[in-house]
């Protein structure tokens, strides 16, 4: 019975299983990038990402203020204040004044400090110093607290790497873009389907860009945010090189494709299987001759290297693919049309190009997906010594120089160059899962 | 006809009229706050000269400097971290000699003047000896970091010498405490952190003469001497109760991490040894010289070989010729160049006639001071030697090193890339 068609294969359990340790796999690390960027770096220090909806026991080294504020009160020498930001809401169990006991007291207790004086800590982080003498010294006396705090989440990661509210407003006009989108929807419900499919996304889209363009994104750099955080550069950067760099293949790839499955050449055969070879050559291997050629023609480094680069590398793929994909297509069709009088150029435009949709979408996720993620390539190709070229890839190996330790903005700015990959992937799933088959089964 | 020619003639005119205001482009190893430093060092240079002046950083300097060399997209100034690295472009004729006179001005000007014109002193490609790097902006590297409250709550003092050191190191574990945060991870240079504990031991348990045979090689890497000088750092590095984390994580935890244990609560180590540079990377709002501290990383007081400091610097060249570039060079030289860094902060200077009032804090003026009570200074080796070994297998093996391979073994498997590279 287990060979007949149809019937439920018995290792559907082991299937099931290893369907959902892949996604498993691929969520824990995206989902725990997302998560950790809205975390603060006290909290990410102190807690897994998986408990970022819990309060969190942290232990922390406050400073109290320095003795530059301090007053006099009845002959006593008096600084007071609050060991934590406004409304923070964290709850002190308890503290110290010494590294080697940082758990000595409870709340409401009142210390002896070393150089003179008491201090006094309540559990809300307020806190009284109190001496006969004057405080002495330019820094404020150490306070270390186990403090249980609550969970809080930010966008002030976001700010840093994108620049101030950018996250926020992005927010706001993606939620007054969906709700247009749905508006759109519900009244073109009745008309033909074409153009109400079309319709809701495209206006969605356009009042999202003029949204943007009318009220603007950013209000300015964030405070403490270095050169190197500026990902909203480098996203603009990396679109740049991968839009081109993705319809140019295409676009020689589909013409080369079509020439090779259906136009009668000599040489043809031996071209496809030069075109198969090329599929081996590792990229590499070219990087620095197609360098020095791109700079003896006066290229040089830039945008239009970094684009024939990506085309040059993208081809032989692309190519084989798409002819494969094409050679499948039905000859009744192509010969009918040329019996009716159809040049190769109509059959090409007309008929080849809509079957081939499945083919040549899931060819420009891949090639928009690795060219987003490449690194080596705009090394060579597009960085150059005026700073003004960056991809994001780059920016986030820079990053992890000078943000080495800074794992929430790390995390932001992660997230940030996997977000329109994601997006792409979601939006276009059907293509990729198609596109994996072109070619293979016929 | 006529006509173009007129024109082609007055557009010929206009840019030889702009040819003393060019864009000199400048690529070096510094990120971050240095890089806005260094900018502003630049600003001024750009203002003086009227150039148009672009600095780029990376964090992997060594190897992009290299692919744009080789492709002839260099820019016109590298900034080098390793004087190693220099010498080998420079064999291979991607350097341009500094402008006659630079060596004079450096001897007279610069305190040792002569080592720095040799340390800047690299055969070409034909073998002849020029002047090509100009040392700017110099590190003291034998400092040990700790945060003086935490001495005080402790009721620890600050060790003189290494015996004192080796039983500080004793009493802290005693007390049940950690003493030192050890870090060599720093993407593709991991391992460095560890060849200065290395040279550092070489200076204090051999004398001068026998380091600088050891980095030209002359004094094979399988020496006892050397093999010694990396159990002593292994000493420190491979004991579980010495090392934050154990020694199992040292090889793994980034070098600009590993300096937070000192200020975490409570405190997961009480010492770092880092070069001068390590301050940018403490947690924010840390001030150097109340927050955290240093001291000197003594000498054995058992073994008369004085004080001896180890140091690194880098080296500006001219890696594409221009006008700009040798203008820029020449800028360095000046007294202003140098001051305008000091004010911002972690920059020593070997410059004799620089105001010391300028040093940002008192900490910097600390830290001249211990250059200066230096009875030897020796450059980094790992930056000295080729860069295969100094860039390449040292930093490896070390890492192998801290990972538990034996020091002979790792030894002779640097020896052997040596040999290879000769």
């Amino acid at each position: 019975m287990d060979n007949i068609a149809g019937s439920k294969a018995g290792l559907s359990w082991a299937v099931h299983i290893s369907v959902a340790l892949l996604v498993f796999l691929w969520l824990f690390p995206t989902v725990g990038l997302f998560v950790s960027s809205f975390r603060t770096a006290d909290q990410i220090a102190t807690s897994g990402w998986w408990k970022a909806m819990f309060p969190s026991e942290q232990n922390q080294t406050i400073r109290a203020a320095s003795p530059e504020t301090q007053i006099e009160q009845n002959g006593m020498f008096v600084i007071e204040g609050n060991l934590f930001e406004n409304g923070s809401g964290a709850e002190i169990s308890v503290w110290g004044i010494s590294s080697r006991a940082i758990d000595a007291f409870t709340p409401g207790e009142t210390a002896e400090l070393r150089r003179g004086g008491t201090i006094t800590v309540q559990a809300d982080g307020a806190y009284r110093m109190e001496n006969a003498e004057a405080f002495e010294g330019t820094r404020g006396q150490r306070v270390f607290v186990t403090a249980k705090t609550p969970p809080e989440f930010t966008l002030g990661n976001y700010d840093t790497v994108l620049g101030k509210d950018v996250a926020r407003n992005m927010i706001i006009y993606a939620i007054a873009a969906a709700v247009f989108f749905f508006v759109l929807r519900f009244l073109f419900r009745g008309h033909d389907s074409t153009l109400a499919g079309i319709i809701p996304g495209a206006g969605a889209v356009i009042l999202l860009i003029l949204l943007a363009l009318v009220f603007g994104l950013s209000s300015g750099a964030v405070e403490g945010a270095q050169t190197t955080d500026d990902m909203a550069g480098a996203f603009f950067s990396t679109l740049t090189v991968t839009i081109p760099a993705t319809i140019i293949p295409i676009v020689i790839a589909a013409f080369a494709a079509y020439a090779l499955a259906w136009m009668d050449f000599p040489g043809r055969a031996l071209l496809i299987a030069a075109v198969v070879a090329l599929l081996v050559v590792p990229l590499q291997l070219a990087l620095i001759p197609l360098l020095k050629l791109h700079l003896g023609v006066g290229i040089g480094k830039g945008y239009l290297g970094i684009w024939l680069a990506h085309t040059g590398f993208g081809l032989p793929l692309a190519i084989y693919l798409l002819r494969n994909y094409m050679v499948g297509l039905p000859r009744d069709i192509i010969e009918c049309a040329k019996v009716d009088g159809a040049t190769d150029f109509q059959i090409f435009v007309r008929i080849i190009l809509p079957l081939s949709f499945p083919a040549l979408a899931s060819f420009a996720i891949f090639q928009f997906l690795w060219t987003w993620n490449d690194l080596l390539v705009a090394k060579v190709f597009l960085i150059d010594a005026t700073g003004e070229t960056t991809v994001m890839t780059n920016a986030i190996v820079e990053l992890l120089g000078t943000r080495g330790g800074n794992w929430e903005i790390l995390a932001t700015a992660a997230f940030v160059s996997i977000a329109v990959p994601l997006v792409v992937f979601f939006a276009m799933q059907k293509y990729l899962v198609r596109g994996l088959l072109a070619g293979s089964v016929k | 006809m006529k006509h173009v020619l007129y024109t082609g003639a007055a557009a010929l005119a206009l840019t030889a009229g702009m040819a003393s205001a060019e864009q000199v482009t400048v690529f070096g190893p510094w990120l971050g706050p240095d890089q806005e430093n260094v900018e502003k060092v630049l600003g001024a240079f750009a203002a003086a000269s009227g150039h148009d002046v672009r600095y780029v950083g990376s964090d992997s300097f060594e190897q992009q400097i290299m692919v744009d060399a080789e492709a002839g997209s260099a820019p016109n100034v590298g900034v080098f971290p390793q004087p190693g690295l220099a010498a080998d472009m420079a064999s291979r004729g991607f350097l341009t000699p500094l402008a006659d006179g630079t060596g004079d001005w450096i001897r007279d000007n610069y305190a040792a003047g002569q080592s720095w014109v040799d340390l800047g002193t690299y055969a070409d490609e034909n073998g002849a000896d020029q002047l090509y790097g100009f040392f700017y902006k110099v590190d003291v590297k034998s400092l040990v970091w700790y945060s003086p409250e935490n001495f005080e709550d402790a009721g620890y003092d600050v060790p003189e010498t290494m015996e004192e050191l080796k039983a500080l190191t004793d009493q802290i574990v005693a007390d049940g405490e950690t003493p030192w945060c050890i870090g060599l991870g720093s993407g593709g240079a991991t391992g460095w952190p560890a060849t200065d504990w290395v040279e550092e031991m070489m200076l204090r348990t051999q004398p001068p003469e026998v380091y600088d045979m050891w980095v030209s090689n002359e004094m094979a890497f399988t020496d006892e001497k050397v093999v010694a000088a990396i159990d002593e750092f292994g000493a420190f590095a491979r004991n579980d109760d010495y090392v934050a984390g154990g020694a199992g994580v040292v090889a793994s935890t980034d070098f600009r991490d590993s300096p937070k244990g000192l200020f975490s609560s409570p405190p997961q180590c009480y010492m770092h040894r880092q070069a001068s540079f390590i301050p940018a990377f403490f947690p924010e709002d840390t001030v150097v010289g109340e927050d955290a501290d240093f001291f000197y990383f003594p000498a054995y007081e058992g073994q008369d070989l004085g004080k001896p400091v180890l140091g690194a610097g880098t080296l500006w060249a001219i890696t594409n010729d221009s006008q700009g570039a040798h203008d820029l060079i020449k800028f360095l030289q000046t007294t202003e160049a140098h001051e305008i860094w000091m004010e911002l902060g972690g920059f020593l200077t070997p410059l004799k006639g620089v105001d010391n009032s300028k040093f940002s804090d008192p900490a910097t003026a600390k830290m001249n001071d211990i250059l200066l009570g230096a009875t030897t200074f020796r450059f980094d080796g790992s930056d000295l030697m080729p860069g295969g070994v100094g860039a390449g297998s040292f930093w490896t093996g070390m890492v192998d090193y801290a990972g538990g391979k034996p020091a002979a073994e790792v030894a002779a498997e640097i020896q052997e890339s040596w040999d290879a590279l000769k």
